[in-house]
């Protein structure tokens, strides 16, 4: 189990680090999208499950559909993908633990005990249908919001469209 | 029923596509006209009475049993909805002629309506993430909105600002995930509550850096402000005007004064960056809307430099300041609104943005010359329209708080503002008319009629400001200036 918490964290930055270097747009936001994926499945180890589920549909679905829709209407010609992020990812990921490392370690070391209060947690279920009812709502909105700006990006303007 | 402002709104996106294939424009031109017409009088009325008898929290039930939905119509709150409906009802007005040759416009309206539910959610949630889920609500349908044109500056503009969103949402999320981790709860009241009682100042300033970046962000705070100039300007006007005019302050201003004013406590120190923020802002938003040909992009820079009052207001602290700031939301939403109304319908009537090709446009299109006159007289702060009122209060403030400094900067930057306006009313309206001009007409009925009720509303504020600031702002300053102590003892639900 810690093995493969392990292996999602890796995953996550692996594939943050890709969506920021890959010069193809396309290939940056499934990258992106892969990204999204593995931090649900590290909130869903972390037991934050709502939030997981909200980083799979809105981020890893909604935003990356809006995505490939924008870069499918905009794209250009196709062009060579740059070397570079193949000799930058090594280096990048090292620098990145180092100072992950540090970062965590100072905040760990300065983190206030403050555990007698009681997280909201509880099964899936809990959470979502008894406990966060309203941010259900706010998400069926956020999928409104997300269906009708495809919708619109593809819209016929007129009869010549 | 304080649901109603979200229910409203959403239920009548859901059906807007579908009311579009039986009417394809006055269905839908006519029930968002008359929902958000609803909305504006619902909240002058009902949210009124709640908020003055004090019982702006409701639990929502469904069979008598309790859905766990909480909603809090406060002061603040509703002073929010009102300036939200206020504008949007001025913008629906002008998109009935406006939106015409852009097509599907119940998908428009439906995405407009997404946004003005997810606003309306933003200022009544009382949980932390439910602010920021409501938040994305309305950020993901203006990127839509702000696409809706589909011209190649249109799509790369709603990326861009797509992009950046979602590098503040990340920052965002991270302050909520570590509140959340340190105190077990995403209650505004809660959080007041274990920050105030347990010695937790470092992870609190910790998410204070999070949350001005994330909220500055949305807010267009320099250095968060690169988005703006390029996505508000690009977008059909009527949403260039919701932008700036609202999402901004709500998505950006409102979450950040909630959280510091009334969850984090605002701390001399979170006080200082907030002013030099605002500052900054104020300054940098003014000197380079002065050398701008674009006349949308000078306005969004303009709109950079007056959410830098707001801040600077906010961040003073005092009542003054927080009147001021306050005050100034409405009144810069409503001027600014209504001078990207009119650079639409400039565009509309002339088919450009480049104040290099105008000139003498007044003698052509003599209501949206007259109307932009009092946008701008408003916004730079001239009396006695309501802009005058807020920037002075503003001022006040900072000289109640011994920050000369800043006041005398925040005065010289409304020289600067009044002096950037001026070169509009020079280079489009005054002068002579061009001869590439010489066939341009005055907007059809909606967009003008639309432009002259904000106008109008803008002078009679400034006139009856004393009604508007004992009626709307007091209960809302009332509610920021009782600090930590009103979340710790009204949002714990």
């Amino acid at each position: 189990m810690q093995e493969l918490y392990l292996i999602s964290l890796c995953a996550l930055v692996f594939f943050s680090i890709l969506a920021v270097l890959l010069k193809d747009l396309l290939k940056a936001a499934l990258s992106l999208m892969a990204a999204s994926v593995f931090l649900a499945v590290v909130l869903f180890f972390m037991k934050a499950y709502y939030a997981g589920v909200f980083e799979i549909s809105v981020v890893a679905g909604l935003i990356t559909v809006l995505f490939v829709s924008t870069i499918g209407l905009t794209r250009g010609d196709d062009f060579k993908e740059s070397k570079l992020p193949v000799y930058i990812f090594p280096l990048f990921f090292i620098w990145f633990i180092i100072i992950d490392i540090l970062i965590m370690y100072l905040l760990l070391s300065k983190m206030p005990p403050l555990t007698k209060w009681l997280p909201e947690s509880g099964k899936f279920g809990d959470v979502l249908w008894q406990k966060r009812t309203f941010d259900l709502f706010a998400q069926i909105g956020i999928i409104f919001a997300g269906v009708f700006s495809v919708l619109a990006l593809f819209r016929k303007r007129d009869k010549n469209d | 029923m304080v649901s109603l402002f979200i229910i409203i709104p959403f239920v009548l996106a859901a059906f807007l596509p579908l009311i579009e294939k039986v009417s394809k424009r006055f269905l839908p031109d006519l029930l968002t006209n008359l929902a958000i017409l609803f909305l504006l009088i619902y909240s002058m009325t009902f949210g009124y009475q709640v908020v003055a008898s004090h019982s702006g929290i409701r639990h929502f039930q469904w069979f008598n049993q309790n859905l766990n939905i909480v909603f809090a119509l406060d002061g603040f709150s509703l002073f929010m909805l009102f300036a939200i409906y206020l504008v949007s009802f001025g913008v629906t007005l002008f998109s009935i002629d406006y939106m015409e040759h852009y097509g599907s416009k119940g998908i428009f309206y439906a995405l407009f309506m997404i946004m003005v539910g997810g606003m309306s959610g933003l200022v009544l949630a009382t949980d932390l993430f439910t602010i920021y889920v409501f938040l994305e609500v309305a950020a993901i349908s203006s990127y839509g909105l702000v696409a809706y044109g589909l011209k190649h500056d249109e799509l790369e503009a709603s990326f861009k600002y797509l992009a950046l969103s979602a590098v503040a949402t990340a920052f965002l999320l991270l302050g909520i995930a570590l509140i959340f981790s340190i105190t077990g709860s995403l209650k505004l009241g809660d959080i007041a509550e274990r920050f105030f009682k347990e010695d937790a100042k470092f992870i609190m300033y910790i998410c204070t850096g999070f949350f001005i970046f994330g909220f500055g962000l949305k807010a267009a705070l320099v250095p968060f402000h690169s988005w703006l100039p390029d996505a508000h300007p690009s977008a059909p006007a009527p949403i260039s005007a919701m932008l700036s005019g609202l999402l901004i302050k709500v998505s950006g201003v409102y979450a950040l004064t909630r959280i510091f004013l009334n969850v984090f406590g605002l701390t001399p120190a979170v006080s200082t960056v907030l002013m030099y923020l605002g500052i900054i802002s104020i300054l940098v938003g003014a000197v380079l809307a002065l050398g701008q040909d674009d006349i949308k992009r000078m306005l969004a820079y303009s709109s950079i430099s007056q959410v830098g009052y707001i801040i600077l207001g906010f961040g003073a602290g005092t009542s003054f300041a927080i009147m001021g700031a306050l005050f100034h939301i409405l009144n810069h939403a409503l001027a600014k609104g209504l001078l990207f109304l009119n650079s639409g319908s400039v565009e509309h009537s002339t088919g450009t943005r480049d104040l290099n090709k105008m000139g003498g446009l007044g003698k052509r299109m003599p209501i949206t010359a007259a109307t932009t006159v009092v946008g701008s007289l408003s916004v730079a702060g001239v009396p006695p329209l309501n802009g005058f009122w807020s920037k002075l209060f503003i001022i006040i403030g900072l000289l109640q708080a011994r920050a000369y400094g800043f006041a005398f900067v925040a005065v010289l930057a409304s020289i600067i503002t009044l002096w950037y306006y001026i070169i509009i009313q020079r280079r489009a309206f005054f002068g002579k008319l061009k001869e590439t001009l010489q066939n341009v007409k005055e907007v059809p009925f909606w967009m003008a009629l639309s432009t002259l009720l904000i106008a109008l509303v803008c002078i009679i504020i400034g006139i009856g400001f004393p009604v508007v600031i004992s009626k709307w702002i007091t209960p809302a300053v009332n509610i920021l200036e009782y600090g930590i102590r009103y979340a710790m003892q009204y949002l714990r639900l």
